[in-house]
């Protein structure tokens, strides 16, 4: 349960950043300019699969106010991937040298001195190509005939997973029922509002600058000093704003990769900045997928066994994939317990735009063929969807054998809340209905496949002589917040107010190693590290106090609001300003330095904790026409201790608008490899003003191993939706709807399709 | 990217138009809603560009009993969804406008730059073929008038002539038990029309249908009246079966265009569907009306 004894968190702030953000003074990538800088430009690929025979740089090198031109061969040739510990996982040169994979694939940059040259001299390189057979979608990538799109890769089959535990064919002889359904998951845009952006500064000392949009500055320090052959230490990665992440920004880009090339190639400072139309063909996108799921439950709903195979578009190369290939086969079993469980993924090379993390990282396709399945199999047999959830579900304390180990666990405390709000409702009227789904997701991933030998979060705290701190982390705020929820953990922990702390962040020179902003990581692990560290330099502020006060050593001392004082009688105790000016002199005038780290140890195979949700959407179909008007979405949450409420709205409405995006309106159609809507007209986004109202209510939870017992929030909630709202076109019109995004068309064809079989019957 | 260009901002209308005649390579804007598009897309690289977006002579909302509505061209979308009197005389207009785009561009987009435009996806061109406008438009050495569905020649292509700018739309007072109705099919309410029907019906005094329009929006090359649909209701006592009929009908005439947004048989089923619907308000409001 909740301690509920804090003075700063669980009490809603407004974002530290958020006056420098509306005013305009934030300095993204973007606004970067840098004495005698050029403006870089990249050439694309037309084709979808083709060898390069030659490219001739020469007419575009002597354009009048080009500086110089990059292809692969100024390149070491380097072949990078950011699953770096496994060799076979690393298959993108950013400037290929041999083939080119998809449409949009960089072949070569341009270095001049407008933006406007650059780009016409991009005209003027002249590659050939020999043109090869290509393949689009993984069913067909995979067979026997299909054309070879990495060498000795066989079948196109570029990462397999298989997570098993019990025994899934004796549990499924248990079965009373056996459901199976083919899903086709559609992919999905980032849409980050910030377009890839890199400003690099190569100079004669031997150390390159690159200032850009990142999820992780240390990740991006690391894959570009493998990538240039430079020492980490001497490439400084710096990130102060980032215009949204989602889950596309912590593999290395295009932007960065070829500005860093240019820029050592002509010891001049390169900005390159992605168009948006590049961002939609040449940035990557959430993993489309082909799932395969059969479920056995009991008579009464017990689950049994659970059977999937999963084929997903993996695209031209690994990036991410791979994790992504996991954690959608883990979270496919979420929330439940099931006696046995076996999970196949294949993931297949593609000519197409590779796929990758994106927020939910896996879990929202996984969610959406489980959770729409199940509510099929209550129908089937007559069940209760909230009773056949509430039976099967996690509980505080359970282990998913050999993966998880699950601590809080507020699941069964949602479901019921989501049911009360249902049936307060009553009797929808015709063609509309409330659909549910369940979900769960990490805090967190305990992987390491960056093979970092650092701690996964540290930090490191100082304090000024008049008591403000220098809190340094390598946490990155992406939008989302964390900058403020470290000043508030390191506030609240060293008993200062929001306003002491300044929150140093985004600069691999001055702030320490970190993850960064992915699976959800950095309330718990960079939050843990800030605890620790401000109880650290706490810990050496209080043995001054100690002395100075004088007083019993059986007593409790602590900080609250600036005042030092005795927990037992709060009034006794002295201004934190003068303990720190005491202390400073103490130490022979050294500062009070706090440091902290997090690594995750003993905490199962995906992550140290686990949130819980169960959604609700209420919506109205128009069986004429096909169009779904959505009403309401409602969500009750489990993420432990809220640390800040009003980002914790903001973090929860955004997830329902992506989620809600991706069920119904986000597509990415291919034609011969070609995306099809690369731009804001033709990609639809949902906008504020038509977003239904999306309430969340929390329920009260604490989790041992989250700093004050917080975990994940923000990043799961884009899972249940699309089963949600699928589920809720299910109880409005009896359509099972298999394939995303529910479009007009697929409701009318799915009521054709109904009509055609009642009539038979 | 978009290419340079050069500036011009007249002082007058005449001096617009001036200008029009004398420059070859030259595009007019006014907001630039359609036209950046375009331009950005490197759709189109003109030389010039006339600004007309301060010409106020253009910009009025004016209406009379017997005349009917004046809208200069440069009237913004949000002044004509605005205004009180449009709203009461033709609350179809206010209803479109209301639904065109984000309210950013409907305080930017004109309706002369929507016209001229000539998207056939484009919200004002059913409602206002559907209420009988007719477009002025005029050149240096004079202007002319035609009712707005002959206006339309083909995808993003007008009668106007080089040199020619749009001045004014005129719609005419509304007709006695009259009522017009408009809706768009797509997925985000502030969202082009996948496709859309605009229709309006009059009624004699017995009752009968005296006259009635019916133009789809993004169903062909141009908004497209669908005249079989029209000629069955006219003279008629109008009822559902009646307005189902002409849906079905106006879904064979219609021609549209299967793109990522809609097949073309999804496309022809809705303009079915929202005729009907269309129709059916469009007389309940012509019955209600004075």
């Amino acid at each position: 349960m909740s301690q509920k004894k804090y003075t700063i968190i669980n009490t809603p702030v407004h974002n530290i950043d958020g006056i420098a953000k509306v005013t305009g003074r934030a300095t993204y990538a973007f606004d970067v300019t840098l004495p005698g800088m050029l403006y870089g430009k990249i050439l694309r690929s037309p084709h979808p699969h083709a060898r390069i025979i030659s490219i001739d740089t020469s007419k575009a090198e002597q354009f009048p106010g080009v500086r110089g031109v990059a292809t692969g061969k100024d390149t070491l040739g380097i072949k990078q991937g950011i699953w770096r510990r496994y060799e076979e996982l690393c298959d993108e040169q950013i400037l290929p040298l041999e083939k080119v994979r998809y449409i949009g694939e960089p072949v070569a940059a341009v270095a001049a001195v407008t933006e406007e040259i650059a780009e016409k001299a991009l005209d003027l390189i002249d590659v050939e190509y020999e043109v090869l057979p290509a393949v689009y979608e993984p069913l067909e990538a995979i067979k026997k005939e299909a054309p070879t799109i990495h060498e000795g890769v066989e079948r196109n089959i570029n990462v397999t997973r298989h997570i098993e535990w019990g025994d899934v064919d004796e549990a499924f002889e248990e079965a009373d029922y056996i459901r199976e359904d083919w899903f086709k998951c559609s992919g999905q845009h980032h849409m980050c509002m910030e377009t890839r952006c890199a400003v690099s500064s190569f100079t004669p000392e031997g150390k390159l600058t690159v200032y850009t949009g990142t999820q992780s500055a240390y990740y991006h320090q690391g894959l570009l000093a493998g990538v240039l052959g430079l020492r980490e230490g001497d490439v400084r990665v710096i990130a102060p704003y980032t215009g949204g992440g989602f889950g596309g920004k912590f593999e290395l880009d295009a932007a960065q990769f070829c500005s860093a090339v240019l820029s050592m190639k002509l010891y001049k400072p390169v900005k390159i900045v992605f168009t948006r139309e590049e961002d939609f063909i040449a940035s990557k996108r959430r993993t489309p997928m082909f799932y395969y799921v059969r479920t056995g439950v009991k008579k009464d709903g017990t689950f049994c066994a659970r059977e999937s195979r999963m084929f997903s578009n993996g695209g031209a190369y690994t990036g991410m994939g791979a994790t992504a290939l996991y954690l959608t086969g883990f979270f496919h079993s979420f929330p439940y317990k099931w006696k046995g469980y076996r999970y196949d993924g294949y993931r297949v090379y593609t000519n197409t735009m590779p796929s990758t993390s994106m927020r939910g990282f896996g879990a929202p396709q996984g969610m959406f063929c489980s959770e729409t399945q199940i509510d099929w199999i209550c129908a089937d047999l007559g069940l209760d969807p909230y009773e056949v959830r509430r039976k099967n579900g996690h509980t505080p304390g359970y282990e998913v054998p050999g993966q998880a180990f699950i601590g809080s666990c507020g699941l069964e405390e949602c479901i019921n809340e989501i049911e009360k709000w249902a049936k307060a409702k009553g009797k929808l009227p015709a063609n509309r209905g409330i659909g549910i789904s369940a979900c769960g997701f990490m805090t967190g991933g305990i992987f390491n496949w960056f093979d970092t030998p650092y701690s996964f979060s540290s930090a490191v705290v100082t304090i000024n002589v008049d008591g403000t701190v220098e809190l340094y982390v390598g946490c990155q705020d992406i939008g989302q917040g964390s900058n403020t929820t470290m000043a508030i953990i390191a506030a609240e922990t060293l008993g200062v107010k929001i306003e002491d702390i300044k929150v140093h962040s985004g600069d691999t020179d001055h702030c320490p190693a970190d993850l960064g902003a992915w699976g959800s990581r950095q309330t718990l692990m960079t939050g843990n590290a800030v605890k620790m560290a401000c109880e650290d330099a706490k810990k050496q502020l209080l043995e001054f106090a100690y002395a100075e006060m004088g007083i019993n050593i059986v007593y409790d001392l602590d900080i609250k609001d600036r005042w030092v004082h005795i927990v037992a009688r709060p009034e006794r105790g002295m201004k934190y300003e003068d303990l720190v000016k005491k202390a400073l002199r103490g130490k022979d005038g050294q500062r009070i330095m706090g440091r902290g780290y997090y690594t995750p140890h003993r905490k199962g195979m995906i992550s140290p904790a686990y949130s819980y949700m169960m959604q609700a959407v209420d919506a109205e179909i128009d069986p004429e026409t096909g169009k779904i008007k959505i009403h309401e979405v409602m969500t009750a949450h489990d993420c432990g201790q809220p640390i800040n409420p009003l980002g914790l709205v903001g973090q929860l409405e955004g997830a329902a608008s992506m989620a809600l995006g991706y069920a119904y309106l986000e597509d990415m159609p291919f034609e011969d490899g070609k995306l099809m809507n690369p731009n804001l007209v033709d990609y639809k986004v949902i906008r504020s003003t038509e977003m239904p109202p999306s309430p969340s209510i929390e329920v009260d939870t604490y989790e041992q191993e989250g700093p004050y017992g917080a975990k994940e929030a923000g990043e799961g909630l884009t899972n249940p939706t699309a089963a949600a709202l699928d589920n809720a076109v299910f109880h409005a019109l009896g359509l099972q709807i298999k394939e995303l995004p529910i479009t007009p068309e697929r409701i009318r064809k799915a009521l054709a399709e109904k009509k055609a079989q009642e009539a038979q019957k | 990217m978009i290419n340079d260009f050069h500036y011009l901002k007249p002082a007058s209308v005449k001096e617009a138009l001036a200008m029009y005649a004398e420059h070859d390579d030259c595009k007019i804007i006014c907001g630039g809603q359609s036209l950046l598009i375009v331009l950005r897309q490197g759709m189109l690289a003109p030389e010039y560009l006339i600004d007309i977006k301060h010409l106020d002579e253009l910009s009025y909302i004016k209406f009379d009993d017997k005349d009917g509505l004046r809208l200069g061209a440069t009237t913004t979308h949000r002044e004509i969804e605005k205004s009180d009197v449009v709203a009461k005389k033709y609350p179809a207009l206010v209803a479109m406008e209301g639904k065109l785009a984000s309210i950013q561009t409907r305080n930017w987009g004109t309706i002369g730059g929507n016209l001229a435009h000539a998207d056939p996806a484009g919200d004002p061109g059913p409602v206002l073929i559907a209420l009988k406008a007719e477009i002025k438009y005029g050149n240096s050495k004079g202007d002319k008038t035609v009712p707005l569905d002959e206006f339309f020649v083909d995808y993003f292509e007008t009668k106007m002539e080089h040199g020619d700018l749009v001045l004014e739309v005129h719609v005419p007072a509304p007709e006695p038990k009259s009522g017009c109705a408009y809706q768009k099919f797509n997925l985000l309410d502030s969202d082009m029309g996948i496709v859309a029907a605009a229709a309006s019906v009059a009624l004699n005094a017995d009752g009968t249908c005296k006259d009635a329009r019916i133009v789809l929006g993004n169903a062909g090359p141009t908004p497209l009246r669908v005249t079989k649909a029209e000629d069955l209701l006219k003279g008629k006592k109008l009822d559902d079966k009646l307005f189902e009929e002409a849906g079905k009908i106006a879904s064979e005439e219609a021609q549209p265009v299967a793109d990522i947004h809609a097949s073309e048989e999804h496309r022809r089923h809705v303009l079915g569907v929202l005729t009907k619907r269309m129709l059916k308000k469009a007389f309940e409001e012509a019955q209600k009306a004075a």
